[in-house]
């Protein structure tokens, strides 16, 4: 399977990726909306730059227990019908990127549209082992 | 929706902010941005008004791109009467302040008043507070930034430093550490309204029709247009790429203009910087990412742009890109704008040197140079004398004849004896001398025009300045190299019709004679749009332009074509025809 890849040393913090994203999915733009959280910011120190994706570690699908996000020929796949607004996807996700919506919930389903927007090869997919 | 329709109003005597409607006919006549910051102070503001009483407003302008996924999109215009000069003043900051605050539900910020204590404005979607400032007064922007993020999370701001709390007309606002709105004093008219910072969080989002088949066409553009190669050099060099450009051309200021070349470029050149380049960095929404954050292992910045190395290296005879990056990160700190900075410590090395008046420093006194913008923000020993820019350095201590500033705002970085359409350019520039309203360099000293002629300068001049504001008014970034057949192109994908490239032209061209209209309003005609004597009398002394200088009467040739084309009269009053013409 392909997966998201964040690389750091490539990302020059232009939030591209956050409003592919959110117009993609949620059909507006809102960098809070988007379904990965990518940073790049002064501390005191200098400059830091952190990204967090959706690895597909499926943790979200292990925790419904509706069923309601399944893995569909290798990707996430979400049905809101079955949604319960339970939760329990976003509090486990290890990387924090389910949007919590009022109604049901964002996953990543690895749309690749936040790759082809970004300008550096910042975001990638890879393949990894699962 | 281009617009979100909502001006926040905010009046510091009294505490309290409301939200109107934004007038949407002046919407649909000046875009947003400069135009639009500009026709609200053109309505608001008293002639005569004080800059730093408070009466004066600050105006933070969105366009009706911002928050969109348009690529280059992402600046906002910051606009008030101008402390430096008394003309309009807009200045554009990057960064991500201006998207926030269009997801907060806003169009714009109008400022009025004074605070009767330090504070800071904090905006949250609908929530708008004041809050005490007085722990950071005194306080740097880095510092103030940092504090303030600490207390509200991750929030974007714009903040003063010293600098801009002692009045000082060369002091600029800073966001995220090393993005400034820097010319004309902007920083100060905060500073004269106890307004330390503003922070803003908005989590609101912005529709559009179509949305997913706007982003997808924009994609295209964003790969073919605005990433291709004419524009590529923001990425791949930065602004830093102009010192060689300079050098060869012979108009890199030297030691306050009294060359064009500089023997030491090499160690400031573009490839002196990428030496220390740690890592690139990009505005909201853009691909381009000029930004260029460098590391010493003693210092660090994001920059140093051109004009800075221009101004504060060259134009002062250094030539040690440790210590220029150093001041660099002390003047985004202290919010000093780097061109009247370097340009003013320059003017008191040359004085200095002349012997007219002892300031203690030399061209190339590294030591010394890197004091100043300690001192003179805090108006502290020979710092006191300099704070107020060049031409109050004049005033006191004489040199006006190489005093480099038209309207009392310090030149740019470019040499008009080099580049006749410059000199041209930073005359007739709306807000004093800037290289931002009209660059002609790229077409005559680095392309293929005579450089050394007055011919064709004037039509050049105008057209690139109806083209500039336009574009400051949509907004977009400079750095996209766009046709207005292109910016017509995707403003139509989001404002809800059609608009052709001759609208924007027509627009742009309104844009520039307002803020024209409102200088006139102060008493501003052609005796104030001739530049220093040094340009006119002073050969310059090596390189390409050797020998060189503009004849004043080239230059009455240049700006009495140019009131012809502009439709405005000899004297450089707009005509009542033209005013017509443009519904003003």
């Amino acid at each position: 399977m392909k997966a998201l890849i964040f690389h750091a040393e490539k990302c020059v913090g232009c939030k591209l990726c956050h409003l592919a994203c959110s117009a993609q999915n949620e059909q507006v733009f809102n960098p809070t909306l988007a379904r990965l959280v990518i940073t790049s910011c002064f501390d005191r120190d200098g400059l830091v730059t952190e990204g967090r994706v959706c690895d597909l570690c499926q943790k979200c699908v292990e925790a419904c227990p509706v069923d309601a996000i399944t893995v569909k020929n290798g990707r996430l796949s979400f049905s809101e019908e079955l949604c319960t607004d339970c939760s329990l996807c976003v509090d486990i996700c290890p990387n924090d990127v389910i949007v919590d919506k009022d109604r049901g919930i964002g996953v990543c389903v690895q749309c690749r549209t936040c790759a082809n927007w970004c300008p550096t090869e910042a975001l990638t997919f890879e393949e990894v082992s699962k | 929706m281009a617009y979100t329709g909502k001006v926040l109003r905010v009046n510091l005597n009294t505490g309290s902010a409301k939200t109107e409607e934004l007038n949407k006919q002046w919407a649909d006549e000046y875009l947003g941005g400069k135009g639009l910051a500009i026709k609200y102070l053109y309505e608001e503001l008293q002639p005569g008004v004080d800059p730093w009483s408070e009466d004066n407003k600050l105006i933070l302008m969105t366009g009706p791109l911002t928050g969109t996924i348009a690529p280059n999109s992402g600046k906002l215009a910051v606009a008030a009467k101008s402390p430096a000069t008394g003309t309009i003043l807009d200045c554009s900051i990057g960064g991500h302040f201006a998207p926030q605050l269009k997801y907060a539900g806003y169009d714009a910020v109008i400022i009025e008043g004074k605070a009767k204590m330090p504070v800071y404005l904090y905006i949250e979607d609908d929530k708008v507070e004041l809050r005490s400032a007085e722990a950071l007064w005194g306080q740097g922007a880095h510092e103030t930034e940092h504090t303030i993020a600490e207390s509200l999370g991750d929030v974007v701001t714009l903040a003063i430093g010293q600098a801009g709390e002692n009045l000082l007309p060369i002091a600029c606002i800073s966001s995220e550490l090393y993005r400034q709105a820097g010319r004309g004093g902007i920083g100060s008219v905060m500073g004269s309204k106890n307004l330390k910072a503003i922070s803003v969080r908005g989590t609101g989002g912005l529709d559009a029709p179509d949305i997913r088949k706007v982003s997808t066409a924009l994609n295209k553009i964003k790969k073919e247009d605005t990433m291709d190669d004419e524009n590529m050099w923001a990425y791949s060099d930065g602004t830093p790429m102009i010192v060689e450009l300079s050098q060869e051309a012979g108009i890199l200021p030297t030691r306050n203009f009294q060359d064009g070349s500089f023997e030491g470029y090499k160690k400031i050149d573009s490839e002196a910087v990428k030496g220390v380049l740690k890592a690139k960095k990009a505005c909201f929404a853009c691909p381009l990412a000029c930004g260029n954050y460098v590391e010493t292992g003693k210092t660090m910045v994001e920059g140093p742009e051109y004009e800075t190395i221009a101004l504060c290296s060259s134009n002062c005879g250094i030539d040690d890109l440790e210590a220029l990056i150093e001041f660099n990160r002390l003047c985004d700190d202290y919010c000093l704008d780097t061109i009247s900075a370097g340009s003013t410590v320059a003017f008191a090395m040359e004085l200095t040197e002349k012997g007219i008046h002892d300031f203690g420093i030399r061209f190339g006194d590294v030591e010394k140079f890197l004091q100043m913008p300690g001192l003179m923000s805090r108006r502290e020993g020979v710092g006191a004398d300099l704070a107020d820019g060049v031409a109050a350095v004049a005033e006191k201590y004489g040199g006006e004849d190489f005093a480099m500033h038209v309207k009392k705002l310090e030149i740019p970085g470019y040499e008009p004896r080099g580049s006749f359409g410059m000199g041209l350019a930073y005359g007739t520039a709306d807000r004093g001398a800037c290289h931002l309203r009209a660059w002609p360099p790229p077409l005559e000293a680095f392309g293929d025009m005579d450089p050394f002629t007055s011919e064709g300068k004037a039509e050049m001049v105008v057209e690139m300045q109806d083209d500039n504001a336009v574009k400051f008014s949509a907004i977009f970034c400079d750095f996209w190299a766009l046709s207005t057949e292109r910016m017509a192109e995707v403003l139509s994908l989001f404002i809800g019709r059609e608009i052709t490239a001759d609208e924007l032209t027509e627009i742009g061209e309104r844009v520039y004679n307002l803020s024209r209209l409102f200088n006139e309003r102060e008493g501003f005609d052609r005796k104030d749009d001739y530049l220093p004597k040094r340009i006119y009398n002073d050969k310059l002394l090596s390189g390409k332009t050797e020998g060189k200088l503009m004849p004043l009467e080239e230059y009455e040739k240049m700006l009495s074509e140019y009131y012809k084309i502009r439709g405005w009269d000899e004297d450089g009053k707009i005509t009542e025809a033209k005013k017509k013409e443009l519904g003003l």
